[in-house]
């Protein structure tokens, strides 16, 4: 597809439609859009300019201008994304969504709550304090992502063993489409079969099959009691292998399971001058439960760490207020940051495996770390298979045999985790970053099949081009 | 070596709310916890313990509910708890509050040692540690960043020597540190230099739980009524006053169809007045 350049006729038609204010083609400005939270810069292309409209209106009718013209347009949120999802790969126009950060309405009645998609996430829960409701959405870039993104990214995060994933929590939302229609999807109603469910369909469709403009969110009530436990293992296995006896024996669905191997848990303690016994474990699990009684919320927390212990923990810490847990938190919150102190350069995957299979994993990973002489440190949300095993470059390795290196050694890593029935991506998604590897793990009617769902919503093939499939 | 450490329960700060009527905090829901300073004297009293053996207690004041940060502290490896709790302690200040902690720990036996935190988060006021060790004639040391030994004299030892028990500390001073050998009994406020707290473990809860912890107050503890509560306290909050901020700015703001070229020469000139430039 080839796609045209924007002109100053289309920049005068665009200032006309959203303001002179919110056109930006500065380039020092837009530099900002051309990348994620993604360090490597091969995935970085920028845009040629970046609008920042205020309503759905405005955003419809650039669309139909980007129909005429033919030039691709590229949704942004809070660019804290992992894929590539938000980066212009063609150029052309990107939307930000950033003044777009109005909650329309909290409606306590019904559970639910209108947002614009430009609120930061943390924002929601904060301004709910007061009611005693909460949004269960927990992706681990809580502080600065955008709501808009979680639902176009399908975001997970540490709290998904329990509360699922940003998608359950979506109940309707207007969009507008690649062509330019706003359309509303779902809406507050708890049960909906009329017709496909086309949310659920926008919900993790990385900004190729709409932008939301606006979405209604089901709220929960919040729970007032929660206990963290830091439990250490003598090695991966023996952590690993305590994750599902936590349900099974436990007979208890934590809010978290989280799991950190020994390299992950040294780096971030090193980073962080976290003074934890981490030199003797060889791999821990964070786990969290939660609810309104004390005394129950308690009792789950005991039964844990008495399993975890009856497997061999070497030791389990107890982080039961706000100064313990942050603690014990900041140690999984920060191994992303740690390893960018170690290395720039590393890939940062997202692989998801059936739960049971995460320990028959592990030893491909110390493969991989031997075969290409790399640091394979992994971390994750052990209690739902999702692990982020990073690739991680050895300073010895020039850049031109780490990138060489990284594509045979993602290759290796996704291999493994199809044989053990595991895919690409939990929750990052796959974006620009991942898409090659799409034919590796999917068969050609499936790709077919979503093909044509973006043929349909998106003729034009305007619509953040380049992700997740190539068209032909 | 027994070691008493008085801690204090304080409002969890990450997000406080203030009253902006009456100019204080807004403690509904807010939760409790010991104050963060107070444990780096519980991570310093156990690696004393672990060292030299014998006990640790850990005495507060307050109301009932203070005895989850005692249980916390016994979590984490001290052996007991005390609680000091009753009306009639209800608004002490810091004079009244180190009367009444060292008339306790005079009941409590063979006392070597007490450790404090540096001051408590929310009262700021550093001066209920030195305030005991003067109740009690203690020597004192604050601001100690680093026990350097401690010197247990053997009990078969001849008495007509004037060797004493002692621990060597160094303390933190503006320009650096001083060395000081404190006899034993003493008292020592610490600062976070001095260790690094650990986390309460599964089995220290388990534990915690089962401790009975007492509470005392003037019906078992012989005090000077007078000493305590609001009455006994010198201190009096007046009035409640948020600083102005003096340095008011001015913001050229340029991004609504303001001319650049205009708030910069704005800006030159007023550099230039102030003599900056």
């Amino acid at each position: 597809m080839k796609y045209n350049p924007v002109t100053e006729e289309i920049l005068a038609e665009l200032r006309e439609i959203v303001g002179d204010k919110n056109v930006m083609t500065d380039e020092e400005k837009i530099e900002a859009y051309s990348h994620d939270e993604i360090p490597a810069e091969q995935y970085a292309h920028m845009p040629e300019v970046v609008l920042t409209p205020n309503t759905a209106e405005e955003i419809a009718a650039v669309m139909k201008l980007a129909n005429r013209e033919l030039i691709p347009v590229t949704p942004s949120g809070a660019r804290s994304g992992l894929s590539g999802g938000a980066i212009p790969e063609h150029g052309g126009i990107v939307i930000s969504v950033e003044n777009m950060d109005e909650v329309v309405e909290i409606d306590y009645d019904n559970l639910m709550m209108v947002l614009e998609p430009g609120v930061i996430t943390n924002n929601v829960n904060e301004m709910l304090e007061e009611s005693g409701l909460f949004f269960a959405g927990y992706p681990m870039s809580v502080e600065t992502c955008y709501l808009g993104g979680n639902i176009a990214e399908n975001a997970g995060g540490g709290k998904a063993v329990k509360y699922g994933v940003t998608g359950r929590y979506v109940m309707g939302l207007e969009v507008v489409t690649p062509t330019g229609e706003i359309v509303q999807l779902g809406g507050k109603r708890v049960k909906d079969v009329t017709g496909y469910d086309l949310k659920q369909l926008i919900v993790g469709s990385e900004g190729t099959l709409g932008i939301v403009t606006k979405a209604i969110i089901k709220l929960l009530p919040k729970p007032t009691q929660r206990v963290g436990l830091l439990a250490l293992f003598k090695d991966e296995a023996t952590a690993i292998s305590t994750v599902p006896k936590i349900m099974t024996e436990g007979r208890i669905i934590p809010t978290s399971i989280e799991f950190m191997d020994k390299l992950s848990v040294k780096t971030s303690c090193e980073y962080l001058n976290e003074h934890l016994p981490y030199q003797e474990a060889g791999a821990m699990l964070l786990i969290e439960v939660d609810g309104n009684k004390e005394d129950i919320v308690n009792a789950d927390s005991e039964t844990i760490g008495e399993l975890c212990l009856d497997n061999d923990a070497i030791e389990v810490y107890v982080a039961d207020n706000h100064t313990t847990r942050e603690r014990i938190w900041s140690v999984r919150r920060n191994i992303a940051e740690a390893f960018k102190v170690v290395s720039p350069h590393q890939s940062l995957e997202d692989i998801v495996v059936p739960t049971a299979n995460i320990p028959k994993l592990m030893p491909y990973l110390d493969d991989i770390s031997e075969k290409y002489e790399i640091k394979v440190p992994c971390y994750g949300h052990a209690g739902d298979g999702n692990l982020h095993a990073t690739l991680v470059k050895n300073p010895d390795h020039s850049m031109e045999e780490w990138f060489e290196i990284e594509e045979e050694a993602l290759a290796d890593l996704y291999q493994a985790t199809k044989e053990l029935g595991g895919t690409l991506s939990g929750e990052h998604g796959i974006g620009s970053k991942r898409k090659k590897y799409m034919e590796m793990m999917m068969s050609p009617a499936e790709l077919n099949l979503m093909r044509g769902i973006k043929k349909a919503f998106d003729p034009n093939n305007i619509m953040n081009p380049g992700k997740i499939f190539d068209l032909e | 070596m027994n070691i008493v450490i008085p801690i204090k329960q304080v409002p969890e700060t990450s997000n406080v709310k203030m009253d902006e009527e009456t100019g204080t905090m807004k403690r509904d829901g807010v939760e409790s916890i010991i104050n963060p300073l107070d444990l780096y004297a519980i991570e310093t009293g156990i690696q004393l313990k672990e060292e030299y053996g014998g006990k640790i207690t850990v005495i507060t004041m307050g109301p009932p509910s203070a005895d989850k940060a005692l249980k916390e502290a016994i979590a984490m490896g001290c052996d007991d708890g005390i609680l000091l709790s009753g009306r009639e302690f209800a608004g002490s200040d810091t004079w009244a509050t180190s009367y009444a902690l060292a008339e306790a720990i005079k009941e409590i036996e063979d006392v070597d040692l007490i450790l404090a935190g540096e001051r408590a988060t929310d009262g700021d006021t550093g001066q209920v540690g030195p305030g005991i060790a003067s109740w009690l004639d203690l020597t004192l040391s604050t601001y100690t960043s680093k026990v350097v030994d401690v010197n247990l004299i053997d009990e078969e030892v001849d008495y007509t020597t004037v060797k004493q028990d002692s621990i060597i500390v160094e303390r933190m001073v503006e320009d650096g540190y001083e060395k000081l050998e404190l006899p034993l009994p003493a008292l020592l406020t610490v600062v976070k230099e001095i260790s690094f707290p650990r986390l309460p473990t599964l089995r220290g809860k388990q534990r915690s739980r089962k401790v009975e912890i007492p509470q005392w107050n003037l019906e078992n503890l012989d005090m000077n009524k007078e000493f305590l509560g609001l009455q006994g306290s010198p201190t009096r909050v007046v009035n409640i006053d948020h600083p102005k901020v003096t340095r008011g700015g001015t913001i050229l703001d340029v991004r609504e169809d303001g001319n650049v070229e205009e708030a910069v020469s704005q800006l030159i000139d007023y550099l230039k007045a102030k003599e900056l430039v």
